[in-house]
Order: C-alpha cells, then structure tokens, then sequence
C-alpha cells in the first residue's frame, strides 16, 4: 500500500513541476513561418475545442508513405466568426490544407490558407 | 393625326429611358436597415455583426449617462492581422513589433526598436525580460520555455481583459453600480458609482478595486487600483506592480458606438503613464445577442497539449 502511495505522490510532483510547459500557445516560435506545405489526405479527426480547434488528417508524403498529420488553427470563437462551424470537418472528408509546418519536422502545421473539403473550397474569414 | 402620333413616340423615346430605370431599380433594391437590432442574428451563441453592418446605418444620438447594452470590442480582421480586440502582440497602441513587421519570428530578449517603444524604468525592463510570452510578438518564445499565467488558465486580470481577446462585454447599470460582463473567461468586473473612495493598501485582487463617475452626460470614467501582480498588463508581458493605477473612459458616441481609452500609471515601471487604447470602438450588438461561453478549461488544454502541444515542441530545432 505504501510504496503504490509514494510512487503516486512522486508523479503528482512531477507533473506539477512540470505545469507549466504541459500548457501553451503556440505562436511563430513553434512554426516555420518561411514555408507552405500541401497536406492532401482523409479526416481522421476533428477537435472543435479551446484553446485551438485541429484537425488530424492521413495523408501520404512524396515517397507514398502513410503520414498522420495534426493542423491546427485558433480558439473556437475566433474561428466561428470565420466562418467555422462544429460541422465544417467529419472524419472521412477529403481533403487538400496549405499550412505552416513545425519547425522541428513533426508531421503538425498551422491552417495558412487555401481549404478544400470534398473538392469544394471553403473561405474562412481568419487564413492570411 | 400622324403629326401627333409622331410626336407621341418621340416624348416616350426621350422619357422613358430616364423614368424606366428608377423603377426598376426601386422594385430590386433592399431596404438598407434602419437600426443595428433589425439584423438577424442567431437566437443562441450569437456571431458578432461585421463593420458592414454599421455602414448606411444613422444611429441615433447618444443617450445621456448610459452605456448598457452588449458591446463587440473584437472589430473586424485587418489585411495584416487579426481583429483588433485580440491584441496578441501586445496593448493595441503599444504593439512588441518592429516597424513594418507583422508576424515576427519571436525570440527577441527585449523590445529594442519597436514602433512605438515603452518608458520602462530599469526595474520595468528587467521584469518584462523575465515574462516569457508563447504567443505573437518579437518576444515570444516556445511553448515549452513560456511562463505567461494565462497559459495554466491563471486569470488574466485586469487591465489585462481589455488589452488581449477583448471581445464581447455586457454593461449593465444599476442604481449604485456599473456591472462589466467579459465573454473571456466569463468574468466580471463591478465598478461603484455611489461615491466611495477606492480602497488604500487593499488586499490585491486579479480584477482590482473600481470606482466610476460621470464626467459630463457622454464619458464615464473608471479608476482601478489594487491589482495583484501576478497578472501581466498584455499577452506581450508588460509587468506592473501593486502600485498599478488605471484609467478607462468610457465615451458613449452614439446609439451604437462607444469609444474606450485606457491609461496605465506605474512609476515603479514606467517612467510616465502610457495609452493602452485610444479611443478604441466598441460596436453595439442587436438585442438578444447571446454570448458564447469563452472559457479556459484545464482539462480542454490537457487535451490539447497531449495531442499537439508536446509533440509540436518536442526536440525543438535548434
């Protein structure tokens, strides 16, 4: 009983001495604001939450290889006023996203501009 | 009988294509609305009204010592930036941007060469390099070497709250005081009009201390005192201490427009008071406007960090 009470205590320590980088927003810091990337795939997943709406999409990179990409974009009620609903992304959708890729390589981005769902283009009011 | 009928065709000819076209266009053209409460707006979770909305609209004048109603604060998004009630970068007037400089790479240890720099005092100075922001702005860093409070969903306080995600705010009046609703973290502040004195060495709270009076029968002036500082002023880290004094006034245009400017004085970090916003607009929303709930969840940001925080920053180039 005890050493299981010890061990639990050691990780609340632990995660709260690490709080504060368990929470963050992400600004150009994170992202390589010099390039675009073209991510074409099918919606895995779509997070209609704060702080940042994402969605994850499968798509294939230029050797064919499977690639599991998360986008991320604003806070929900920055992006209803864009335009965005709980509704604009369903797992399955195809897609075509323009994004800003992470700085370190990982297969995340930023919504940038251009937004294709099932071959139809979607105007958000928020991509510059 | 020929001379007339002639001379019959030949006036249509000329009048016509002058009397043909204003009917038309009478019979296809819309109404352009009469008020700002005749747009149609979603009965709940309710979509701020764009700036179009306010064009070819004559409000009506201003009512005396009134500033009810659900106010927009967030504006329209520019060709460079976001809306102007986001302030990410930093208090409106006083952005952590070089000239020229929208989207910066962020990083920067200070606020060298900004357009429209800060009399910071060396305390100040030093106090803001210690604020490590995770947003915009050249100061920013990456999410795993931020330290801003808001990020662990800590209250932003006030005059944080007008100077970052100002969005939404409902103004209510009662008899002996104004009531400021907040869409962020769904908050509010109570500023009292029935003469008190603000307090002398309060207790500090996130939102601070606020007493209001009417200057004339259009601007209401509010001053706050004792807020704690723990808080930052913006989402670019300017510090304050306990000795932090802030204005608003609060200048209500006309039935649909009110204008905010708020000043900031803290002579242990600031060697003068600073504009925050001048004369920043505030846009009347219809009646019946429904805010959204705008909240900072803990678990919401758990969430969110283990899908896309932590991997975003993980081995960070260097």
């Amino acid at each position: 009983m005890r050493p299981k009470l010890g061990l639990i205590a050691l990780l609340a320590v632990c995660f709260l001495a690490g709080s504060h980088t368990l929470f963050a927003h992400h600004g150009n810091a994170s992202y390589d604001t010099s390039k675009t990337v073209t991510v074409t795939g099918t919606v895995t997943e779509y997070h209609w939450a704060n702080p940042h709406v994402f969605v994850k999409v499968d798509g294939k990179d230029e050797n064919g290889s499977l690639m599991h990409w998360t986008i991320e974009t604003q806070n929900i009620v920055t992006e209803v006023n864009a335009g965005w609903t709980k509704a604009t992304f369903k797992p399955g959708d195809q897609v075509m996203i323009d994004i800003t890729p992470a700085k370190n390589g990982a297969p995340f981005g930023r919504f940038k501009g251009r937004i294709v769902i099932n071959g139809q283009t979607f105007k958000s009011a928020d991509q510059r | 009988m020929r001379k007339r009928s002639i001379w019959t065709i030949l006036m249509v000819a000329l009048i016509l294509p002058y009397a043909l076209p204003p009917v038309l266009s009478a019979q296809t053209a819309a109404a352009p609305p009469k008020s700002v409460d005749d747009n149609k707006i979603d009965k709940w979770n309710s979509v701020p009204l764009h700036g179009s909305a306010y064009t070819g609209v004559t409000p009506a004048p201003a009512p005396r010592h009134d500033l009810s109603g659900v106010w927009d604060a967030t504006g329209d998004a520019g060709p460079n930036g976001p809306p102007a009630g986001i302030q990410p970068s930093g208090a409106y007037e006083h952005k952590a941007l070089l000239p020229g400089v929208g989207n910066p790479p962020g990083g920067a240890p200070n606020e060298k060469g900004i357009a429209n720099p800060l009399p910071y005092t060396p305390l100040g100075e030093a106090t803001l390099e210690a604020h490590k922001p995770t947003g915009l702005g050249m100061r920013s860093v990456p999410a795993t070497e931020g330290n801003d409070p808001v990020d662990i969903c800590d209250p932003p306080g006030f005059p944080r709250m007008d100077l970052s995600e100002f969005r939404i705010l409902e103004i209510v009046q009662t008899e002996d005081h104004v009531l400021i609703l907040n869409q962020f973290f769904r908050t509010w502040r109570t500023i009292w009009t029935d003469g008190r004195e603000l307090p002398t060495d309060p207790e500090p709270r996130f939102y601070g201390y606020s007493v209001g009076k009417w200057m004339d029968d259009y601007t209401f002036v509010v001053n706050t005192v004792g807020m704690s500082d723990r808080t930052w002023i913006d989402n670019a880290g300017r510090p304050h201490s306990s000795e932090l004094k802030v204005e608003e006034r609060y200048h209500r245009v006309d039935q649909d427009h009110l204008e905010l400017t708020v000043t900031i004085d803290d002579p242990k970090m600031y060697t003068q008071p600073w504009l925050a916003l001048n004369k920043f607009p505030l846009r009347r929303q219809p009646r019946g406007f429904d805010i959204r709930e705008n909240y900072c969840s803990p678990s919401d940001y758990l969430e969110y960090n283990d899908q896309v925080g932590q991997p975003l920053d993980a081995h960070p180039a260097k």
